[in-house]
């Protein structure tokens, strides 16, 4: 895994009750018994890390984070986007 | 049902309401019955960086206009609210200035935060500013008990006088405890419900990052819906005991005849449907009633995935086949999530309902959303005799709490 993807997997760690030794980029969120508010929290440490802005909205179904690779894909989108 | 309860009755006889929508009950109940929005744009405050810009405001609320004391001018915006909305729930009742025996009336006027302007001007002076001094009247502006103090001092309420707090669920608790109280014989009457006015840069950032909250609209039940909107407002009821009412000549609005509250204790924003079910039974019980007997539910209906679902599951679980012809229908999607205040801003829309007989719609209703497959009145409101209602608050926490209206007496 790369730089970006080791740190979001370390976010997911960190706000895991009992964290399991390895994610997966194919992991599904709902696997790792993240629910909406620990989400909130997450996509509040990850936009924090990489200073970017993710417009997450909990009352929708989004596919950006159905996976822990699909969350990586979109940070990288983000963090390209602003680099842009 | 077995027979009528024991109790001491408890009647409505004021009403009184700032909102979005309407500051004052009539105002309100119009705009309520024409399906007016009032969620927009917000202009109170910079937007700066937020990216959820709308909310439902209290626009043009001028304290100068409404003959306030000059302790309330000098308040909170939150108090000043529960201050407009207590002078016309009082003078509907027939209450003018000092009551004759206050040690038998209560205020309870809770409020979700209390004065969170003021909070957040003293924060920027001393953090941003770095002045001085706050404003002296800081502490007394914004303790979340100083909407009731003004209210119990302008009319001279000597009993019992506090808040409650249980975020969306406030104002149904408080208004629930009144009416418990007045059941008890512990007072005659009193004036309840609550106020909220935390519409704030720091407030929105602070919902915005809880990732509830929708960029475009409120849409309870609907399949487009994405989320609710903050709003602000105040919502009280003067509520009494049947013959205290009738030996002062008070004109009964609606008799306020159930109350249930119960505890999900499960979740912080994760609703689940028992507790919102036995909060619903219980008022149903307390009231006499069964829940074929209930004609309209004026509901929760934020407008979030999880409550919208839960609280359809929830009717389905206690009306049974009466679920299919209960009327029901959100009017967050016209006056916004008022939060503290919305349970009674809601029970003025009920008694109102019930007393027009009209059901008021839920409007920007587009088709069903998933699972929830009831009767929601989209877009229109309609006329249907009302002889029960039911007004429904479900707040974070699970913190529950149900009122239930019937007709005044006869």
């Amino acid at each position: 895994m790369d730089e970006v993807a080791d740190k979001i997997t370390a976010i997911l760690k960190k706000n895991m009750k009992e964290p399991p030794e390895t994610i997966a980029l194919d992991t599904k969120l709902s696997d790792l018994e993240i629910e909406s508010l620990d989400l909130a929290v997450i996509v509040f440490d990850i936009e924090d890390a990489f200073g970017i802005q993710i417009p997450y909205n909990a009352n929708e179904d989004v596919q950006d984070f159905a996976t822990v690779g699909s969350v990586v894909e979109r940070v990288k989108a983000l963090i390209d986007a602003k680099a842009a | 049902m077995a027979g009528p309860n024991e109790a001491r009755r408890v009647v409505v006889t004021g009403m009184g309401v700032v909102a979005p929508t309407g500051i004052g009950v009539d105002e309100f109940w119009a705009n309520t019955r024409e399906g007016t929005c009032a969620i927009g744009p917000i202009t109170g405050f910079p937007l700066q960086d937020l990216y959820i810009t709308i909310a439902a405001e209290v626009k043009n609320f001028d304290p100068q206009k409404y003959n306030l004391s000059k302790l309330l001018l000098l308040a909170d915006r939150y108090s000043q609210f529960a201050g407009v909305a207590a002078a016309e729930a009082m003078s509907m009742a027939g209450i003018e200035g000092k009551v004759a025996n206050g040690e038998r009336a209560a205020a309870v006027i809770g409020s979700g935060i209390g004065g969170l302007n003021t909070l957040e001007k003293g924060y920027e002076d001393i953090f941003v500013l770095e002045k001085k001094a706050t404003h002296p009247l800081t502490l007394l502006r914004t303790i979340a008990s100083s909407a009731v103090a003004h209210v119990s001092i302008d009319y001279g309420l000597k009993g019992p006088a506090f808040g409650t707090v249980s975020a969306c669920s406030t104002a149904s608790h408080a208004i629930g405890l009144t009416y418990q109280m007045i059941r008890a014989g512990m007072v005659d009457f009193g004036v309840a419900g609550a106020s909220e006015a935390c519409l704030t840069y720091g407030s929105m950032r602070s919902w915005q990052a809880l990732r509830v909250l929708s960029p475009d609209g409120l849409w309870p039940f609907a399949h487009r819906r994405n989320g609710t909107v903050l709003a602000e407002g105040a919502g009280l009821l003067v509520i009494e005991e049947l013959e205290h009412a009738r030996a002062r000549g008070a004109t009964p609005l609606a008799e306020l005849m159930g109350f249930g509250m119960t505890s999900d204790a499960g979740d912080m924003v994760n609703p689940d449907i028992d507790g919102p079910t036995n909060a619903m039974k219980i008022a149903l019980d307390d009231a006499r009633l069964s829940p074929g007997d209930i004609d309209y539910i004026n509901a929760h209906g934020t407008a979030t995935t999880a409550n919208d679902i839960n609280e359809t599951a929830a009717i389905r679980k206690v009306f049974g086949k009466d679920a299919e012809k209960v009327s029901i229908s959100s009017t967050k999607s016209m006056h916004g999530h008022c939060l503290g205040a919305g349970g009674g801003v809601e029970a003025v829309a009920a008694v109102k309902a019930m007393q027009d007989d009209y059901v008021p719609a839920t409007i920007g209703f587009d088709e069903p959303g998933k699972n929830c497959d009831l009767d929601y009145t989209p877009n229109e409101g309609r006329s249907r005799q009302l002889n029960y209602v039911m007004s429904n608050s479900f707040a974070f926490g699970g913190l529950n709490a149900v009122l239930v209206f019937g007709p005044p007496p006869a």
